[in-house]
C-alpha cells in the first residue's frame, strides 16, 4: 500500500507515489548541486526536468489512472543518468562498458598520498590555493579559505602575499576532495538557527557544547549585571552585546545562521555527520565538471591539432627527433611564463581592489567604534525621546548593518555559498536607508540645539594680594574624575572628563590676562553656552557653576566645571579674565595648561555681551613664569629674551579700533604684523640680517613657509599665535 | 596514468563533434540525438548532453526553437548556427588530420613509405 500524491512538476499535475516523489526530489537535488557553478544552470535544469516530465507524460498516457512509480523514476534515473554516472562515462561503446563503469571514480582520484601540494584545479575561488592546501592537509577547504582571509585581515596583506606567491609556485591539478564532511545547520535539533547543532555533528561532540559556549558570555555578563548593578539587564544592552568576547560570538553565531545552509536532502545530512553518502561521488564529479566537458574538449583537440601539425612540420624538415624534444619543453616553459604573468595581472588588480574594500570596511568600523565610543555621552547630548530614538537607530542602522552586510559578503564569497536569499540585499538596503535617515533627523536635532549663543557674566570679587603679586593656580580636584572615553591615548585630548553616570566635568576653559584700567587687580569669568534660543543658551550658560577661591596671592582655579543629565552638554565654556594693574605682576601656574584652550567664536549671530574695550588688549604669557604689567603688556620680569624660542613681543593695538601692530624679534631678525580694520588683510614684513620681505596681499601662508630663516619653526608659531589673536580680536 | 582516463579522454574530445555533426544534418530534439548516437554505438547520458548542448548554445553555436509535442511539454528543438557551421568545419578538419596522423602513426610500418610524403596535402 502506497501514498499517491499529486506534484505540480514543469506546469503539470502529476500523480506520483510519495516514495517515488522522495527520490525524485532528492536526485533534481542531487543535479542542483551537481551543477551548482554551472553558468546555464538553471536552464540545464530545467531542460532536463523538462524530459523528465515528458517521460512522465508518456508512461501515465500508457496507464490510465495510473501514477508515477519508483520504477518508473528509477528506469528515468538510469537514462538520464545520475550524477556520478556523467563524468568520465560520457560515451559508452558497447564493449567499453565494463571500464568505463569504474572510470568515474578512478578518474579524477589521485591516490597519491600526502607530500604533493597543487593548487586544486576543480575547487577554487581564486586559484585553488586553499583548496589544494586543504586537500594537503585533509581538512575543509572552508576553514583554510576563513583562515586565509584572518591572516590577510590581521597581518597586513601577509596571506595575500603568501596566495600569490603559491598561486605562481604550485602546479594546477584536478584534486578528489578529501573531507566529506560538511559544516551545515541542523533542522532537526534546532533551538534558534541549529547553527550549534550543526557544529556538534560537524565536530562529533555532544550539541551541549557549542550551545553552552555560544550561550555562556550571555549568562554571565547578565547575571553580572542583575549582581553587580541596580539596573537591569536591559539598560545595559550595549555592554552584553558589543561586550567583547559574548559580542564576537554573537556576531559569529548570525553569521553562520545566514551563510551555513540548512542540511535538507538525506544526503546532505549524512554529509553533515560525515558519514559515507549514498551518492559517493556526487563531490568527485561536481570538481571535473567544473573545468567543463567543452573546456576540455577543446584543450584536448587544440593538443592534438598542435602535436599534428608539429608533427607534420617534423617530418617535412626530417628533424623528428630534435624538433619533438624541444617543442613541449618551449611550450611548457612559454606556459608557465604566462601563467605567471597573468596570475600577476590578476593579482594586481584584486590587490587595489582589496585595498579599497579594505579600507573602506576599516572606515566604518571606525565610524562603530567612535560611535559606540561617544554612546556614554549621549546622555549628555540628547534631550527627548526622538532624539534617543535617531541616536540608537543611527548607531545600529547607518553604523552596524553595512559591516554586518560585508562579514557575511565576505563570508560568502569565502565559503562559495550560493546566495539563496536575494532579499537579505534588499533588508540591508532598506535598513542602511533608514539609517541615513536617522542620522540626518538626528544631525538636524542636535544642530538645532546648538544654534545660539548665549552668556553670563560674573564679576569675582578679589582680595588685592599684600605683596602686590598674584600667582593662579589650580584647585584641587574635589571627586575623584576619571576619562570617560574607551580609549587610553585620547586621554589627554578630550575636553571632558566623567565623574559618574549623572555628571560631566568640562575643562573648557580659558585664561586672559588684560591691563586693568585703576590699580587693583579686577577679576570676572564669562560663561558661554548654546541652545536654540539666545534666552535658552543663556539659561544653560547662567547654570555653568564656576568657583574661585582666593588666599591671599594664590587664585585657586576649578579643575573644571560640571554639567548635569540635565543640563545637558551645549558647548559650554567658560572665559576666566584677569585684569593686573600697571606696575604688578603675575604668574600661571604650569597647571593651568590643564584647560583645553578654546576659541571663542563670534559667528553669525555675535556674541552679545558689552564689548569692554580691555577686551582686545590681550597679551600672550607662558606658564610658570612671572610677568610684570607695563604700559607695553607684559614683560616677564627673569628678563629673558628669547632663551626658549620666546623673543620680544610687543603688541600696540588701537583699542576700539581693531586694528594694530604686532611685533616679535629676536636679535636681529623681526616681524611685523599688522593688521587693518577696513578689511581682511594681515600686512607681514620679515626682516632678517639677510633680507627683508614684505607681503603685499593676505599670502601668509607661502610667506611663512618660504623665508629660509634659521628659526622658521619659531616664526611659524609666531603667525599661529598672531592669527589666534586676530581671530578673537575681530 | 590509468587507461580508463585516457580512454574516457578520447571518447570524450569526439563527443561535440559527433553531436554537431548530428545537428547540422537537420534539426533535432535531444532524444534523437540520443536515438543516433545510440544506433552508432556511441551511448551518451541524457544528463550530460542537456548541459553540453546549453553551453554549445551559449557559445553561439547552436539556436533552438520550442516545437509544440503532443506527448508532453514543449520540445526544444536545436539546429547549427553560421558560427556554429564555421567551429563544425574547423573541427572536421582537424578530426580528418588527427584521424590520419593516428592512422600513419599506429600502422607506422605497413603505410609508412606510402603516406609519409603526401601526408601534409
Amino acid at each position: 500500500m502506497k501514498k499517491v500524491i499529486n506534484i505540480n512538476f514543469q506546469g503539470r499535475v502529476v500523480p506520483i507515489e510519495e516514495s517515488a516523489y522522495e527520490e525524485l526530489k532528492n536526485y533534481t537535488d542531487s543535479l542542483r548541486r551537481y551543477f551548482a557553478r554551472e553558468e546555464g544552470r538553471d536552464e540545464i535544469i530545467n531542460d532536463i526536468e523538462n524530459r523528465i516530465a515528458e517521460l512522465f507524460m508518456e508512461r501515465l498516457k500508457n496507464r490510465p489512472g495510473g501514477c508515477i512509480t519508483d520504477q518508473d523514476i528509477r528506469e528515468i534515473m538510469t537514462s538520464i543518468g545520475r550524477p556520478e554516472d556523467f563524468d568520465g562515462e560520457t560515451i559508452e561503446t558497447e564493449e567499453g562498458s565494463s571500464y568505463a563503469r569504474t572510470a568515474g571514480t578512478s578518474n579524477t582520484s589521485f591516490t597519491e598520498p600526502r607530500g604533493s601540494l597543487y593548487r586544486n584545479e576543480s575547487d577554487k575561488v581564486l586559484g585553488g590555493v586553499c583548496s589544494g592546501l586543504a586537500n594537503y592537509l585533509k581538512i575543509d577547504p572552508t576553514v583554510v579559505r576563513i583562515l586565509f582571509t584572518l591572516i590577510t585581515l590581521g597581518g597586513f596583506g601577509s596571506g595575500f602575499l603568501l596566495y600569490i606567491i603559491l598561486w605562481i609556485v604550485l602546479p594546477a591539478k584536478s584534486l578528489q576532495q578529501q573531507v566529506r564532511r560538511r559544516l551545515y545547520r541542523n533542522p532537526d535539533e534546532k533551538v534558534i538557527g541549529g547553527v550549534c547543532s550543526g557544529i556538534a555533528a560537524y565536530f562529533n561532540i555532544g550539541v551541549w557544547i557549542p550551545r553552552l559556549i555560544f550561550v555562556a558570555p550571555f549568562l554571565i555578563s547578565i547575571i553580572a549585571n542583575i549582581f553587580g548593578r541596580h539596573g537591569g539587564p536591559f539598560n545595559d544592552f550595549p555592554d552584553v552585546v558589543f561586550g567583547s568576547f559574548g559580542g564576537t560570538l554573537f556576531v559569529t553565531y548570525l553569521i553562520l545562521w545566514i551563510v551555513v545552509p540548512f542540511a535538507t536532502s538525506a544526503s546532505e545530512k549524512l554529509e553533515m555527520r560525515g558519514e559515507k553518502v549514498d551518492l559517493e561521488s556526487i563531490k568527485n564529479t561536481v570538481q571535473e565538471e567544473l573545468q567543463g566537458v567543452k573546456g576540455r574538449a577543446e584543450k584536448f583537440s587544440d593538443e592534438f591539432r598542435q602535436k599534428a601539425s608539429t608533427f607534420g612540420e617534423e617530418v617535412k624538415d626530417g628533424a623528428q627527433q630534435f624538433a619533438s624534444n624541444v617543442a613541449p619543453v618551449a611550450r611548457t616553459t612559454g606556459a608557465t611564463l604566462g601563467h605567471a604573468i597573468g596570475v600577476l595581472f590578476k593579482a594586481f588588480f584584486l590587490f587595489i581592489a582589496g585595498i579599497i574594500v579594505f579600507a573602506l570596511f576599516v572606515a566604518l568600523l571606525a565610524l562603530v567604534f567612535s560611535g559606540v565610543g561617544i554612546f556614554p555621552l549621549k546622555n549628555f547630548m540628547l534631550d527627548g525621546f526622538w532624539q534617543h530614538a535617531m541616536a540608537w537607530g543611527t548607531l545600529i542602522l547607518f553604523l552596524l548593518v553595512p559591516i554586518i552586510a560585508v562579514i557575511i559578503w565576505l563570508v560568502r564569497s569565502i565559503t562559495g555559498a550560493k546566495s539563496r536569499n536575494n532579499y537579505l540585499g534588499y533588508i540591508f538596503g532598506t535598513l542602511w536607508t533608514l539609517g541615513w535617515v536617522c542620522m540626518i533627523t538626528l544631525a538636524g536635532l542636535i544642530s538645532r540645539q546648538f544654534k545660539r549663543v548665549g552668556n553670563v557674566k560674573e564679576t569675582i570679587v578679589l582680595a588685592q594680594p599684600s605683596n602686590g603679586k598674584l600667582n593662579i593656580d589650580l584647585g584641587a580636584t574635589t571627586g575623584k574624575y576619571y576619562n570617560m572615553m574607551w580609549f587610553d591615548e585620547s586621554d589627554d585630548d578630550l575636553p571632558a572628563l566623567s565623574a559618574d553616570e549623572d555628571s560631566m566635568l568640562l575643562r573648557t576653559v580659558r585664561l586672559r590676562i588684560i591691563k586693568s584700567k585703576d590699580n587693583d587687580y579686577h577679576a570676572y569669568t564669562m560663561k558661554l553656552a548654546r541652545g536654540n534660543t539666545p534666552i535658552q543658551a543663556e539659561q544653560t550658560a547662567s547654570m555653568i557653576n564656576f568657583n574661585v577661591d582666593q588666599n591671599d596671592s594664590i587664585i585657586y582655579l576649578p579643575k573644571g566645571f560640571g554639567i548635569s543629565k540635565e543640563s545637558k552638554f551645549r558647548n559650554q565654556q567658560v572665559l576666566v579674565v584677569l585684569e593686573v594693574p600697571v606696575g604688578k605682576s603675575v604668574r600661571v601656574d604650569r597647571s593651568i595648561d590643564w584647560y583645553r584652550w578654546f576659541n571663542i567664536d563670534m559667528g553669525r549671530h555675535g556674541i552679545n555681551f558689552d564689548v569692554d574695550e580691555d577686551y582686545y588688549n590681550d597679551y600672550s604669557w607662558s606658564s610658570d613664569i612671572w610677568y610684570v604689567m607695563t604700559d607695553k603688556g607684559l614683560e616677564r620680569m627673569d628678563g629673558a629674551t628669547g632663551d626658549s624660542g620666546a623673543g620680544n613681543n610687543d603688541w600696540n593695538a588701537d583699542e576700539n579700533e581693531q586694528k594694530g601692530e604686532y611685533r616679535y624679534r629676536k636679535g636681529n631678525d623681526t616681524i611685523d604684523i599688522k593688521i587693518d580694520k577696513k578689511d581682511t588683510t594681515l600686512n607681514i614684513k620679515l626682516s632678517t640680517e639677510a633680507r627683508t620681505m614684505e607681503s603685499d596681499n593676505d599670502n601668509v601662508e607661502t610667506l611663512a613657509v618660504k623665508p629660509r630663516v634659521s628659526k622658521s619653526a619659531v616664526i611659524r608659531h609666531t603667525f599661529i599665535g598672531a592669527l589666534d589673536l586676530l581671530k578673537i580680536g575681530r | 596514468m590509468n587507461i580508463e582516463n585516457t580512454q574516457s579522454q578520447m571518447r570524450k574530445g569526439v563527443l561535440e563533434f559527433c553531436i554537431l555533426s548530428i545537428i547540422k544534418r537537420a534539426e533535432a530534439y535531444p532524444s534523437d540525438i540520443i536515438e543516433e548516437m545510440k544506433k552508432a554505438n556511441l551511448h551518451i547520458l541524457e544528463g550530460t548532453l542537456y548541459p553540453l548542448l546549453t553551453r554549445l548554445k551559449n557559445a553561439d553555436l547552436l539556436t533552438y526553437r520550442w516545437v509544440e509535442s503532443q506527448s508532453g511539454p514543449p520540445r526544444k528543438y536545436f539546429s547549427l548556427t553560421d558560427k556554429g557551421a564555421a567551429f563544425y568545419k574547423e573541427l572536421e578538419a582537424t578530426w580528418q588530420e588527427l584521424a590520419n596522423a593516428v592512422q600513419s602513426i599506429t600502422q607506422n610500418g605497413m603505410y609508412q613509405s606510402e603516406t609519409a610524403n603526401n601526408f601534409n596535402q
